[in-house]
């Protein structure tokens, strides 16, 4: 008992119901974890007339923080960080870190597992919607494995979609034996993975990469702690790059987050018709800077990259042409993703001929056959 | 004075045969039924009094018992009144028992004397090939469509007594006009859809399982009600045991008599498992399962079918039959059904990437309601995309059902010879014989292996479709094709689609 450290009174805080980063951040400017626990736990006067006191005087705060209190004992809590090997830094702290404690709003305590040095490299977040094409999955993985070559680290959410995809490729990358590696903010405790079929993806960038939380262990993941997660994905990021996105979305709000912050977004242009795009097209219209490929986010970041010319992404590119007679069913799906029998139709040529020209396009690296539609990915082979 | 007189009863889809025997003794007046008679078959005491007397025929004031043998079976439905009512009439000397002894009888009746059909008169009469059948005159036209019994028919309770009594037999009803063969919808309404239409062809040709998935509008259950049209008609065996199925389920046949050409039957997705694959505590009914045997069951929105209720199909798929067992009976119901679901991508409908408005997990939730074994069944899984408006105003024609059908029976007669069966149901080792894959088409194979697109079980369903294309090809080009080429395994991996491949992440 007596060699219980303050972190875990702290720990044990973060995870209490009804608590907020203001709350947490007001408790423990004015007292020390051990203290703010018994205040918040009713043991113990607040100080009058501050935050803490005015939320106290809420019957249901007070009844929430109670119960807490005794679900979530300091002991507990701690012994399952340790267990974990889960890092409790409280801010003020010399392990917290830097970055984000000269952020408007700091996490005032930080769950971290895995290599915390990886903050003092470059940092570049990859976002996107959950609900993504296989063009933006593609683009995505591309700029996870391009970024971790040049020895950037990817910061991401672990969501679905976009963000799975963005770390894919970091270790993609890894396995070539690149420098970069995956940054995760996740909205849960450390050992409650989601979306659970991330849950190897998950547990390799803990291992090899660093996967962060404002939360301990146990904690779900529940929907208003994800806006506070992209908060501290933009602030850990020196730019942040939006692959997909739609008309609303988790990623828009990481882009205002870091807009807030002075952080540069750049968004990946898409089609004007296609609702997929229809978020990063606001994000340009809005001033945010175009990318289409790693060099525009190389640049971006100042480390000096020689751009290549368009011949060299091609040969780089490592794709080989399509076929002058498969080029017509590439401009079909080029417009829009399309089946077997709208390519067909659309060029008039038998069935059979359509699927022979799709596959090789997908054997080609040139088009996803994604439950049945055939997509785009990749830089656009030049066909007009 | 006693009387025994045949009939029979029904249980799933054959008759069972019951003696109703008649006891007429002194003691006080009564009448009692025994022999395990359900409630309905009970209340025949009453029905069978009212049409006595309203037939002007005498009422023993006797004490009257009823068997119906043998006791254990248990009898359900109206169909012994016109047994009891004979047996009745020979105990009380009113018939005698020689005029009865060649016949059996089957029928309803009404307090006036009126015979009325009921359900499963066909099997029942099938179960007493040896003697002459006297069934209601509704009913008659499904008596004789079994064939092998000789059938008479009356209107009402008189005239079955007066033709016993050496009278002529009342004249059967005209046969209904059969037409419903030119009342199924032709192929030349689809417009455009070429893969679809593909699809529905190879389907109709190896009997293969078919599953749509597409936007609302897209036309999937129009593509699924023109596959009867293309289906050849059912051979004697088949016709037979649907129109026992039509009969016994109470289901008008089509066009009256025989079902001789594939029927089409689409249950709603809140139908409940016994409603699909056949049961009931004691009547043991068909279900929609069983009144598509030989024809086409049709699931549209299958992903708002219960789990329970598809995974229920799954017997009949693999072996042909529903076998339905209670405390008190079991039946083996046929269910020989080409299976055609729809459904929609994701709960709002959807379509091509990036147009719908669910996210990956709702996506995921939706398809995952269909269980993979299930999905499995499957040969052909193909998206439709929502018709385009060229289509709609509708330049051209597509090929119509006559033309495809030629090519379709053409294939299917080549599949028979070769192999003795449809290629859905070859078996892994008649793949290697009787679809031997080129050169070409084995690194096909190979480089799906590889990729992770294709598994053990998945090449097997593929390599049946794609056997159904070559014939089909082949029988265009005018050559028969024995081997499979990349050109026709292409196109079959297209029409196999698998879904939810999207939320996939590979962890190098």
């Amino acid at each position: 008992m007596t060699a219980l450290p303050e972190q875990a009174y702290a720990a044990s805080l973060a995870g209490f119901d009804l608590m907020s980063v203001h709350r947490l951040w007001a408790l423990l400017r004015h007292h020390r974890p051990a203290e703010a626990f018994a205040v918040a736990s009713g043991e113990a006067p607040p100080v009058p007339g501050g935050l803490v006191a005015r939320v106290l005087a809420d019957d249901r705060v007070r009844a929430a923080w109670r119960n807490s209190a005794r679900r979530r004992q300091p002991e507990r809590v701690w012994q399952r960080c340790l267990a974990l090997g889960v890092e409790v830094s409280v801010l003020g702290d010399p392990t917290h870190p830097v970055l984000l404690a000269r952020d408007p709003q700091p996490p005032p305590v930080l769950f971290s597992q895995g290599d915390r040095s990886l903050l003092d490299g470059r940092r570049v977040a990859v976002v996107g919607t959950r609900n993504a094409t296989a063009a933006g999955r593609h683009l995505a993985r591309t700029f996870g494995n391009g970024l971790a070559r040049e020895g950037v680290h990817v910061v991401s959410g672990l969501a679905r979609g976009i963000d799975g995809q963005a770390h894919a490729g970091v270790f993609q990358a890894v396995t070539a034996g690149a420098a970069g590696r995956p940054i995760a903010v996740v909205a849960s405790g450390h050992d409650v993975e989601y979306p659970s079929e991330h849950g190897p993806l998950w547990r390799r960038v803990a291992s090899d990469g660093l996967l962060l939380s404002e939360w301990p262990p146990g904690a779900v993941p529940a929907p208003y702690r994800f806006p506070q997660r992209n908060r501290l994905v933009a602030s850990l990021s020196e730019i942040v790059v939006v692959v997909e996105s739609r008309e609303r979305g988790g990623s828009l709000i990481t882009a205002q987050m870091a807009a807030e912050r002075g952080i540069p977004v750049m968004a990946v242009p898409g089609s004007a018709l296609s609702r997929a795009a229809a978020g990063v097209n606001a994000l340009l219209r809005d001033g945010s800077a175009p990318v289409v490929d790693v060099c525009d986010v190389m640049v971006a970041l100042g480390l000096d990259h020689t751009r290549s010319s368009a011949a060299m992404i091609d040969a780089a590119d490592g794709r080989v042409r399509p076929r002058p007679t498969d080029v017509a069913a590439y401009r079909v799906c080029a417009v829009k993703a399309s089946t077997v029998g709208d390519v067909a139709e659309a060029i008039g040529c038998p069935l059979i001929e359509a699927a022979m020209a799709l596959a090789r396009l997908e054997q080609g690296g040139w088009l996803a056959h994604v439950d049945g539609w055939f997509e785009v990915v990749g830089s656009p082979f030049p066909c007009s | 004075m006693i009387a025994s007189v045949p009939s029979a009863t029904l249980l799933g889809v054959t008759g069972q045969p019951v003696t109703v025997e008649v006891h007429s003794g002194v003691g006080v007046p009564g009448f009692q039924i025994v022999g395990s008679p359900d409630s309905s078959c009970r209340e025949s005491r009453d029905r069978v009094r009212a049409a006595l007397l309203s037939s002007g025929l005498a009422w023993p004031n006797r004490r009257i018992t009823v068997n119906l043998a043998p006791s254990g079976v248990r009898k359900n439905g109206a169909g012994l009144d016109l047994a009891i009512a004979i047996a009745l009439l020979v105990a009380d000397d009113q018939l005698p028992a020689e005029a009865v002894e060649k016949y059996a009888f089957v029928g309803e009746l009404g307090l006036d004397g009126t015979l009325r059909g009921m359900p499963g008169v066909a099997p029942m009469v099938a179960c007493r090939p040896d003697r002459i059948a006297v069934v209601p005159a509704d009913a008659f036209e499904q008596a004789t469509a079994i064939g092998a019994v000789d059938v008479r028919c009356a209107y009402n309770l008189l005239e079955v007594v007066s033709a016993l009594a050496g009278a002529p037999w009342p004249d059967p009803p005209p046969p209904a006009v059969c037409d419903d063969h030119l009342r199924v919808p032709d192929l030349a309404d689809v417009r455009g859809q070429p893969d679809a239409r593909l699809a529905l062809e190879l389907a109709a040709t190896g009997g293969h399982h078919l599953m749509l998935v597409g936007p609302p509008g897209a036309g999937k259950t129009m593509l699924a009600q023109r596959l009867p049209g293309l289906l050849p008609s059912l051979d004697a065996v088949a016709a037979l045991e649907a129109t026992m199925v039509h009969s016994a389920a109470g289901v008008l046949m089509p066009g009256g008599g025989v079902v001789r050409h594939p029927v089409f039957r689409a249950p709603h997705h809140s139908s409940s498992m016994i409603a699909i694959v056949g049961g009931g505590s004691s009547l043991l009914r068909p279900g929609e399962a069983s009144l598509a045997h030989g024809g086409v069951l049709f699931l549209d929105e299958l992903g708002e079918f219960p789990a329970h209720v598809l995974d229920a199909l799954r017997q009949p798929l693999e072996e042909g039959v529903v076998r339905v067992s209670r405390a008190s009976s079991t039946a083996t119901l046929p269910a020989r059904f080409q299976m055609v679901a729809a459904t929609n991508p994701c709960p709002c409908g959807g379509g091509a990437p990036g147009e719908c408005e669910c996210d990956q997990a709702a996506r995921m939730k939706y398809l995952r309601r269909i269980s993979g074994p299930f999905l499995d069944r499957f040969d052909l899984r193909v998206s439709v995309s929502a018709a385009r408006v060229d289509d709609l105003l509708g330049r051209e024609l597509g090929e119509s059902t006559a033309v495809v059908r030629d090519r379709v029976l053409a294939a299917r007669a080549l599949a028979e010879q070769r192999s003795g069966k449809l290629n859905a149901s070859l078996t892994a080792d008649e793949l290697e014989v009787f679809a031997p894959l080129d050169h070409a088409a084995e690194s096909l194979v190979r480089r799906e292996f590889e990729a992770g697109r294709l598994t053990g079980r998945g090449l097997h369903r593929v390599r049946r479709v794609a056997r159904t294309l070559a014939d089909l090809r082949g029988i265009e080009a005018g050559t028969a094709a024995v081997a499979i080429d990349a050109e026709t395994l292409t196109m079959a991996l297209q029409l196999r689609v698998t879904f939810g491949s999207s939320a996939r992440v590979r962890v190098p």
